[in-house]
């Protein structure tokens, strides 16, 4: 599940949400923090309709047939109520359907789906701190970009990686 | 090319499947455009986005059904497929290629896919190396191949294959 939060979070950190510029960081702060919340209130809404679905005998069989599509459309409607990204929409998706897949359990797939969305959380508040720092520094011009944001992903991942392996 | 690899990192396949995996990206990469390149102007403008998405989660659910493939791989196609080619006005130049005139938009494409494939077949090796050879713990997770990525990246930016070949060419 590690690896899954990491590469999910890096891209929604890059492309899932409308990001403030760099030089307002109390802003950037708010959106990922709030982005964080929208992600785990989406999670739990599907979870939940997940498990709503697999108890009803009329749609127990077509729901595990077709799960990502079901996931799919429940994420779509949510993130269009939310007026999220594209890209909010399919890392969704997938967290949930990934999540669906290791805790069949409700209760399970939603504390899995909190930590998640905490983890996320942090793990982009400190990429735009990180990011934030290296404006003030004279970063060479052939580091910026990719090769810094690659770099302070993998740091990122080795710091968070010692307090992930507690909970996942 | 970067963001297309991400998503394909989560999968723990060996150097075979992952190889198959990417090819199967690239080909329903060349697949979805050329479906839409020819179908774009029958979907209503507002509607043309969200075909897509469609198109994607659906092919998504039968990879899923029919070969356990996760559908991780949707990412990845979203990511190398062009922002513009949904708009109807798009039309390709042209670039030669062995002296014969093919439109530079398939061409680009093509190279995508190929460069793709090869990008993880090349990824996975290395990960094969750092986690079984050399044993290296930071592989067991995203920051090995991050920070491979990180020195992939500074080298295409500072030019080194080139200054590296006109230093050769210097007698």
């Amino acid at each position: 599940m590690y690896p899954t939060i990491i590469a999910l979070s890096f891209i929604m950190a890059l492309r899932g949400t409308r990001p403030a510029a760099l030089q307002r960081p109390i802003e950037g702060l708010r959106r990922v923090w709030r982005d964080a919340i929208d992600l785990f209130l989406t999670l739990s809404l599907i979870l939940v309709l997940a498990a709503g679905a697999a108890a009803l005998n009329s749609t127990r069989v077509t729901g595990v047939e077709y799960e990502f599509l079901g996931f799919s459309a429940a994420a779509y409607l949510l993130s269009r109520y939310q007026k999220k990204t594209d890209i909010f929409f399919l890392v969704a998706t997938l967290i949930a359907f990934t999540i669906h897949g290791k805790k069949s359990d409700l209760l399970s797939g939603l504390s899995l789906a909190w930590a998640v969305s905490v983890c996320s959380g942090f793990f982009q508040t400190g990429l735009l701190g990180l990011r934030y720092r290296l404006l003030f520094s004279g970063v060479p011009a052939s580091m910026r970009g990719w090769p810094m944001l690659c770099l302070l992903a993998g740091f990122l991942s080795v710091v968070l990686w010692s307090v992930a392996k507690l909970v996942f | 090319m970067l963001l297309a690899y991400l998503p394909f990192m989560l999968y723990p396949y060996g150097f075979f499947r992952s190889g198959v995996a990417a090819l199967w990206s690239a080909v329903f990469l060349w697949g979805t455009l050329f479906f839409f390149w020819f179908t774009r102007r029958l979907f209503p403008g507002r509607l043309l986005k969200q075909a897509f998405l469609l198109w994607l989660v659906v092919w998504g659910q039968a990879a899923w059904s029919l070969t356990g493939l996760s559908p991780f791989w949707i990412l990845s196609v979203y990511f190398m497929t062009p922002v513009s080619f949904l708009e109807a006005e798009v039309k390709p130049g042209h670039v030669r290629v062995f002296s014969k005139d093919v439109p530079r938009y398939f061409f680009e494409r093509a190279m995508t896919g190929i460069g793709f494939v090869f990008f993880v077949l090349a990824m996975v090796f290395v990960r094969e190396i750092g986690e079984k050879s050399s044993r290296l713990k930071i592989f067991c997770q995203p920051a090995g191949l991050l920070f491979v990525v990180a020195g992939i990246a500074l080298l295409w930016k500072s030019n080194f294959f080139l200054k590296f070949s006109n230093t050769k060419q210097i007698p």
